[in-house]
């Protein structure tokens, strides 16, 4: 089965399912933003997400192509080379583990392999599990951020990845603000005065860490004042189970030794 | 034209936006103390005991007074870097960003990221200064033959504006994820986070302002005629130059803090100007205290706003947003003292060739391009020469392109020949007359309301706008007979309106932007076969009505008097040329983006090659731009395989840079 894809949340879904797509777009940045799980060199780089070459996808004889409704406009011209499929993943409103669990098994069936999705899923879900099982008691509210520059946050609430994962793991979002479609809001640091935690996704942009050492706002937020900030890895912000399970347990991992080392390592 | 109650001064207007900043500031400290909860103690008897564990007062001492004070000082450095612009330009739509400094210094900033990281820990203001003065350079010398003739100098910093443009936009296209502070950056936000900056920007002020008056007097010699100036012992050059600079550095300095704040250089001037200012000392006085109290008044009143939005509106883009009605208003109430005509400026003819022998070989080498185009190509094996047995590859995914490139740029090209003999101006363009930009707004509106779209929504979308913007240039110049200088105003005040929303989408990271900065960028990607054809078809049309409207083209830049001498109904000529314009404009947009260097660049390519009568100069443009577009897109695809470049950028890239080389010679 050769199936291909421009969008690296489906392209996540396909690895976490064995399945090694034959091609997708933008390889290169795919490695950088989404890293886990890997994608083998073999597989082909497309080009742009927006514009994959299409005679480059021809000469491919691919059996299936995977849309997400981000990349819609792509579905008139595409299908006349191949098969194409849209899965809809980020609904604003939907719930979104019910999505990813039904776009895994989907996603699974296209490919061939049903009877892989369950294990996959109930992987996840354990893996999910499991560190809530391991979270110190007392939970404390935090706000999951990712710095655009030394003044500037994305914050993540209602819809995203990340608030997902915050209420399977029986955790509270401090980010009371709305969000746009894609679960985040835009906001000056100021904002971040919520008690509790501060929870930093790298990666940080060029230079932000140092600025933010004479930063006054920064260095005024309480849970900065009281050394609760703590820095996870990068994770995709708009991934699928496998990134949702890495960002419970590098989470949970990130508090425990907020809790028994006191503050960031 | 202007009421006698305004003739005196900016005072009651500056007065009035005074008392609306205290206002608005006296609300957004007060509710900062209270949490938003209502009753607050005193905020002023806080502020001697402030302490670090105290939130509120730290966002109020180290956050919003700096915030102020910076809106304060970019806003008044802009106005009087616009008020120096103009008077060095003698030019009333010279601003801060017409020269290409801003974008000199986003295109720093990107590049320093990308690949010199390491220079950012101390700050982006080096690079962004560096590529601000760099491309100020550019303008410079590409303008410097022309002894820095005002004409020169903006044509040279609009072209320079455009390349370094596009050059930004396909680092944004390859990075965007990296790119997200910038893109905020790049958008104008005023938030601070301690005194630094301000104490960065004050002493770069005071020391421009005092440039500024020592200036003045010399300045001033730059309103007489050149030879008069030059009499009276005057370096007009060097003065220039001293002005220019000055105005440079304010700027660089002011962006390279806050990011793109465009509009306030070209707004504060010209609304003080309005008021009644009218020697330069006074605008030099009035123009930074407007300015300032703009931005500020804006700044303000987004902050108010703020708390109810999860989208991030930078302030920079927002008094784009809010100012470019506001200038679309006074377009009409501006008194254009128009210099002395520069009819041809930039390019001349250098001589009349024979224009058949000359039109058949840019026929041949439009066919040339086309075989280039259709049967080279690059593949996972490398370049391969394909052959009749690849025809099913090329009718399916060569064929679409090559004719909408070829359908467009032609179109580009007709629109772009008539609005530059129309308003006998060679910065004009179609992007100019804002159509562009108007369609393009109302397609990003359509593709954020709508979610998913499909291609005949946005084509829809994309003729409803280009028609309203149509409609707004008609309705806002036709009391003025449709006067040149205004309609290029109004055109660029409806671009300036394209920008901030463009920068506010950007900001905020939506994940279509990859898509919409590819569409902007002028991709035929999206084009299927039926789209191709009826391009060309259009095109052709056009060209075989393009007698009819020649003789209009030949003697509207005559001037008003003369043409109507020779029995020209001109306002009637101008509306049919203008419609024209603006129906072409859309075709091409909606096929290739609002990129248009075709529709600067061809014409000017025609003319130079001395076809300077309207028809010939229709059909030699109209090749020229096909065989731009056809070759923009070729390259596009090959290039950087299989990644594909939209066929826009390529055009003002490789078109650019042979504009500036030919700039440069002339």
């Amino acid at each position: 089965m050769r199936i291909g894809t421009v969008d690296w949340t489906i392209a996540e879904i396909l690895l976490s399912l064995d399945v090694v797509p034959t091609a997708v777009a933008q390889t290169t940045e795919y490695q950088a933003w989404v890293g886990e799980p890997e994608l083998p060199d073999s597989v082909v780089d497309l080009g742009l997400r927006a514009q994959p070459n299409r005679e480059l996808l021809a000469a491919l004889n691919l059996d299936r192509f995977l849309l997400s409704p981000l990349f819609q406009a792509l579905e008139p011209t595409l299908s006349r080379i191949v098969p194409v499929t849209s899965l809809s993943i980020y609904n604003p409103g939907g719930d979104l583990w019910q999505s990813l669990t039904e776009a895994t098994r989907k996603t699974a069936a296209l490919a061939g392999v049903p009877d892989r999705a369950e294990t996959v899923i109930d992987d996840h879900r354990r893996r999910i599990e499991q560190v809530r099982r391991r979270l110190p008691d007392a939970g404390m509210a935090l706000l999951v951020v990712q710095f655009i520059d030394s003044r500037h946050v994305r914050v993540y609430g209602k819809g995203s990845l990340f608030q997902m994962v915050l209420d399977r793991l029986g955790l509270d979002n401090a980010w009371q603000g709305g969000t746009n479609l894609w679960g985040y809001a835009t906001v000056g640091i100021e904002d971040l005065t919520a008690a509790g935690y501060l929870v930093v996704v790298d990666p940080m942009p060029m230079g932000v860490t140092g600025h933010l050492a004479d930063n006054r706002i920064w260095q005024a937020l309480p849970a900065v004042a009281a050394d609760r900030v703590v820095h996870l890895p990068a994770v995709w912000s708009f991934g699928a189970l496998p990134s949702a399970a890495r960002f419970a347990e590098e989470l949970g991992r990130a508090l425990n030794r907020a809790r028994q080392g006191g503050g960031d390592a | 034209m202007i009421g006698p109650t305004f003739r005196q001064s900016p005072a009651p207007a500056c007065l009035m936006l005074a008392i609306a900043c205290g206002g608005l500031a006296f609300l957004l400290l007060q509710q900062a103390l209270s949490g938003g909860t209502g009753s607050a103690p005193p905020w002023f008897s806080l502020l001697p005991a402030l302490r670090a564990d105290n939130m509120d007062a730290v966002v109020i001492w180290y956050s919003l007074l700096p915030r102020m004070a910076m809106a304060l000082l970019v806003g008044a450095g802009l106005g009087l870097a616009g008020t120096l612009m103009q008077q060095v330009l003698r030019n009333p739509i010279a601003a801060p960003t017409t020269l290409g400094v801003a974008s000199g210094a986003q295109l720093g900033l990107l590049l320093a990221t990308l690949y010199a990281p390491g220079l950012l820990a101390w700050g982006g203001e080096w690079p962004a200064l560096a590529g601000g003065a760099a491309s100020l350079a550019l303008v410079l010398a590409l303008s410097w033959r022309r002894r820095l003739a005002p004409v020169a100098v903006v044509l040279a910093g609009l072209v320079v504006n455009l390349y370094l443009g596009a050059l930004s936009t396909v680092l944004i296209l390859f990075n965007q994820e990296e790119f997200r502070g910038l893109l905020a950056w790049a958008a104008g936000s005023l938030a601070q986070n301690n005194w630094a900056d301000v104490q960065h920007l004050l002493p770069r002020m005071l020391l421009a302002m005092l440039a500024a008056g020592l200036l003045a007097r010399p300045l001033r010699l730059l309103e007489l005629d050149e030879a008069n100036a030059r009499s009276l012992g005057a370096s007009i050059r060097q003065l220039r130059l001293l002005g220019l600079g000055l105005a440079v550095f304010i700027t660089a300095s002011a962006v390279s803090l806050v990011g793109i704040v465009g509009f306030v250089g070209l707004a504060a001037p010209a609304i003080v100007r309005l008021m009644g200012a009218r020697t330069l000392f006074h605008r030099l006085l009035w123009a930074p205290i407007l300015g300032g109290l703009l931005l500020l008044t804006t700044d303000l009143a987004l902050l108010q706003l703020s708390g109810q939005l999860p989208t991030m509106v930078p302030t920079g883009a927002m008094t784009g947003l809010l100012g470019a009605p506001l200038l679309l208003w006074l377009i009409p109430r501006l008194a254009l003292s128009s210099g002395p005509a520069t009819p041809g400026a930039g390019a001349v003819g250098r001589r009349r060739r024979a224009s058949g022998r000359l039109l058949s070989r840019l026929v041949l080498l439009l066919a040339a391009a086309l075989g280039l185009a259709l049967f080279v190509s690059q593949s996972a094996q490398g370049w391969a020469l394909d052959g009749i047995d690849h025809w099913h590859t090329i009718a399916q995914w060569r064929l679409p392109r090559v004719l909408a490139a070829v359908g467009a740029g032609a179109l580009l090209a007709l629109a772009g020949t008539a609005i530059q003999r129309l308003t006998g101006n060679p910065m004009a363009s179609p992007e100019v007359l804002g159509i562009s930009s108007g369609t393009a707004i109302g397609l990003i509106l359509t593709i954020i309301v709508a979610g998913t779209v499909s291609l005949p929504i946005l084509l829809l979308a994309g003729s409803v706008s280009a028609l309203a913007t149509l409609l707004v240039l008609v309705l806002l110049n036709r009391a003025s007979g449709f006067q040149p200088e205004r309609l290029l105003l109004t055109g660029i005040a409806i671009t300036a309106l394209f920008e901030p929303l463009r920068n506010i989408i950007l900001a905020n990271g939506d994940p279509r932007v990859q898509q919409m900065i590819a569409w902007m960028s002028g991709s035929t990607y999206y084009v299927d076969i039926a789209t191709g054809v009826a391009t060309i078809a259009v095109a052709l049309v056009v060209l075989a009505a393009a007698p009819l409207v020649a003789r209009w083209l030949d003697l509207l830049p005559l001037g008003d008097n003369t043409s109507r001498a020779l029995g020209l109904g001109v306002n009637r000529a101008r509306l049919v040329l203008l419609t024209l314009t603006a129906v072409l404009t859309a075709c091409a947009t909606l096929i290739v983006g609002p990129l248009s260097f075709a529709g600067l660049l061809a014409p000017h390519l025609a003319r130079m090659m001395g076809l300077t009568r309207a028809l010939p100069h229709l059909i030699g443009a109209s090749l020229i731009g096909a065989t731009l577009m056809l070759l923009a897109d070729w390259a596009g695809r090959q290039i950087l395989f299989p990644q594909e470049l939209p066929a826009g950028l390529i055009a003002a890239l490789l078109g650019g840079a042979y504009f500036m080389w030919t700039l440069r010679r002339h």
